[in-house]
């Protein structure tokens, strides 16, 4: 009982950065999306604590782990924009599919060139 | 009166979006059941299988969106915290990410230029609309943080949600081969390139390559959306 409350608060504490940076970002006008400024809310609070907290690490653990729930609606929305994609469906497709493999064949090849480069060729056990 | 038929509208529409709600989480859960009977293969990706169901029974039984919407926009909501939730693996790593400063920063500045640069190349080289060039820029970030970049700029934020999607199945689904084929074979820089390019998604598919990938792809997914989110707008700006 009191860990679920406690696993309710944690929950809580996530929907109170997120708005927080929201309101911030809208009252400020600031150019940034809210949400970024909620993960900068909470690393600077985990920074100040200096630790996580247990609940807040299970939730946020099992949030991550299905993350991938959270992005089926904006998949179904894909179909609204079904006409707008069929204009543009030939330079939509070839840029969705040559810019995800030249972002992971730079930040890939990037990433181990300067690990290796920086004697920091050994992979975590 | 305007506001009394706007809260009988969304009550009148409370049981329908619960039932859309009910009916994403049961696909979610039968495609995480797929998924594993499938022993993890990279094409039985959760998002594809538990939309595509959703997208053909709307289709078929000629239902609109908007009425997938009533339940769909609490799911896409809750997107916003979960998102923040990377703040604590960022933390807990924060020591890893300290020794492996260098690659992570080159990485990810490559990565991340890579990505908005030629996506807004070839939409304008193949003569795709302005509203889709800006809302291809921010495709490799994360929804509620790329979403939020498309209105900055000018784009369709919804529009950039598909192509968010669309982008992040890509990299889950065929990244791997990709990454065995050009001989990428550190799992950090693995995971994290996943990240750098196809955010949440990529990062669920890194997680089952191993620990180590799918942390650094957690990482690389919250430093390119913050980067992103910082200097995408200021850049558009300049130069568009």
């Amino acid at each position: 009982m009191r860990l679920s409350l406690n696993l309710a608060l944690a929950f809580l504490l996530l929907v109170a950065c997120d708005s927080a940076g929201k309101l911030l970002v809208h009252f400020a006008a600031l150019p940034v999306p809210g949400t970024v400024v909620g993960i900068l809310i909470l690393l600077a609070g985990l920074g100040i604590v200096r630790r996580v907290p247990a609940p807040l690490l299970k939730v946020a653990e099992f949030l991550l782990m299905h993350l991938n729930l959270f992005y089926v609606p904006a998949g179904v929305g894909v179909i609204a924009y079904l006409t707008l994609l069929a204009d543009d469906v030939w330079p939509i497709v070839v840029a969705l599919f040559v810019s995800t493999f030249f972002a992971m064949l730079a930040a890939g090849f990037v990433f181990q060139w300067v690990a290796r480069a920086t004697h920091n060729g050994s992979p975590d056990p | 009166m305007s506001e009394a038929g706007i809260a009988l509208g969304d009550w009148a529409s409370v049981p329908e979006g619960a039932g859309w709600i009910l009916l994403t989480l049961a696909l979610y859960l039968a495609a995480r059941l797929v998924q594993r009977r499938a022993g993890g293969s990279p094409l039985a990706n959760t998002v594809l299988l538990a939309a595509l169901p959703i997208i053909a029974l709307l289709w078929f039984a000629d239902i609109g969106v908007d009425r997938y919407r009533t339940g769909g926009q609490v799911l896409l909501w809750l997107l916003g915290p979960a998102t923040v939730a990377i703040a604590v693996p960022l933390y807990l790593n924060f020591a890893r990410v300290r020794t492996t400063l260098l690659p992570m920063a080159a990485s990810l500045a490559a990565g991340s230029l890579a990505a908005v640069v030629s996506a807004v190349t070839i939409g304008a080289a193949m003569g795709a609309s302005i509203e889709t060039i800006r809302s291809l820029a921010p495709k490799s970030v994360t929804t509620p943080i790329a979403m939020g970049i498309s209105a900055e700029i000018g784009g369709l934020p919804s529009l950039t949600a598909a192509f968010v999607i669309i982008t992040g199945i890509l990299g889950a689904v065929f990244g791997a081969a990709f990454f065995n084929m050009l001989h990428i074979r550190d799992a950090r820089a693995r995971g994290f390139a996943m990240g750098v390019a196809a955010h949440g998604i990529g990062t669920a598919r890194a997680f089952q390559e191993n620990e180590i990938a799918g942390t650094f792809s957690g990482i690389a997914m919250a430093l390119n959306a913050i980067v992103t989110a910082l200097a995408l707008p200021l850049l558009w700006f300049l130069f568009a």
